[in-house]
């Protein structure tokens, strides 16, 4: 019996970057029983403009995001087994984590972070495999 | 329900693409676990020769798209099973002309992707790895 695949459609199309901004990516691909998300920068729920900010704001900003595209894919962030985040400086590194925190108050996903150069002036991008 | 899942080595059907073999590498070009597969990093390494194929940023995406078609082939798997991507850019200013080659190999249904730019070994502008579903597309 072979896994399905499925490009998971958000209910909110600020959240659709292939839409926003023309790229060839999918937000969201289901396969099997996990959810594996693209990488999200900050976004703007409202108006899927870029939402730049301070770290912790991308990161909440991001987060809720994440959240919500998540549900749309039958999943939520209690869910999240592994987390990548990208990061512009590491010297932002506990700006970052206060805010996951808040997000993850008991038994958080496993997680990785590192300072890399990010696409479009954005502070902070994290993408996320979950459970269906 | 205790059945545990088999894991094992994913290589490519052309031996000039087995880079960590040829290279002696402490990593192994993919692995499938169940019915995923995860590959390492590919970068645009020539199938004839097995040496680096440094041309402009869209052949060296072009190559290791095509490099990573072979490897998700010889799995019995393909480009269409592709659920997630890391792209990893040496210079981030190539971000547009990497979003122009994806349309040639993701025009529907593209997998979901996140793309950042660091520090590549050999030379390399480009170095993308992800992970598939086994199996071919039902269509």
């Amino acid at each position: 019996m072979m896994l399905s695949r499925q490009v998971i459609e958000p209910n909110n199309p600020a959240f659709d970057q292939s839409q926003q901004f023309g790229l060839l990516l999918s937000p969201a691909v289901r396969g099997g029983d996990f959810v594996f998300l693209s990488g999200m920068a900050a976004i703007d729920p409202a108006t899927g403009a870029p939402a730049h900010g301070t770290v912790a704001a991308e990161t909440r900003q991001i987060l809720t995001n994440i959240g919500e595209l998540l549900e749309a894919a039958g999943s939520s962030l209690a869910k999240v087994v592994k987390v990548n985040v990208l990061i512009y400086s590491m010297l932002e590194y506990e700006n970052m984590n206060s805010v996951f925190r808040e997000f993850f108050p008991t038994d958080p996903p496993a997680r990785t972070v590192c300072g890399v150069k990010l696409i479009g002036g954005h502070k902070v991008e994290i993408e996320c495999i979950a459970l269906a | 329900m205790t059945d545990r899942l088999p894991r094992s080595v994913i290589e490519p059907v052309n031996p000039k693409l087995n880079v960590s073999r040829n290279a002696n590498l402490p990593h192994s070009p993919g692995i499938r676990v169940g019915d995923y597969i995860f590959l390492s990093g590919m970068g645009p390494v020539d199938p004839v020769t097995s040496g680096r194929n440094l041309g402009t940023i869209a052949e060296q995406i072009r190559q290791t798209l095509r490099n990573m078609a072979h490897m998700l082939e010889s799995a019995g798997s393909g480009l269409d099973r592709i659920v997630k991507m890391t792209v990893v850019l040496a210079d981030a200013a190539d971000y547009d002309e990497m979003n122009r080659v994806w349309g040639e190999f993701f025009p529907t249904d593209p997998p979901a992707r996140t793309t950042c730019a660091l520090q590549l070994s050999n030379g390399n502008g480009v170095e993308i790895e992800c992970i598939a579903l086994a199996g071919q597309s039902p269509s």
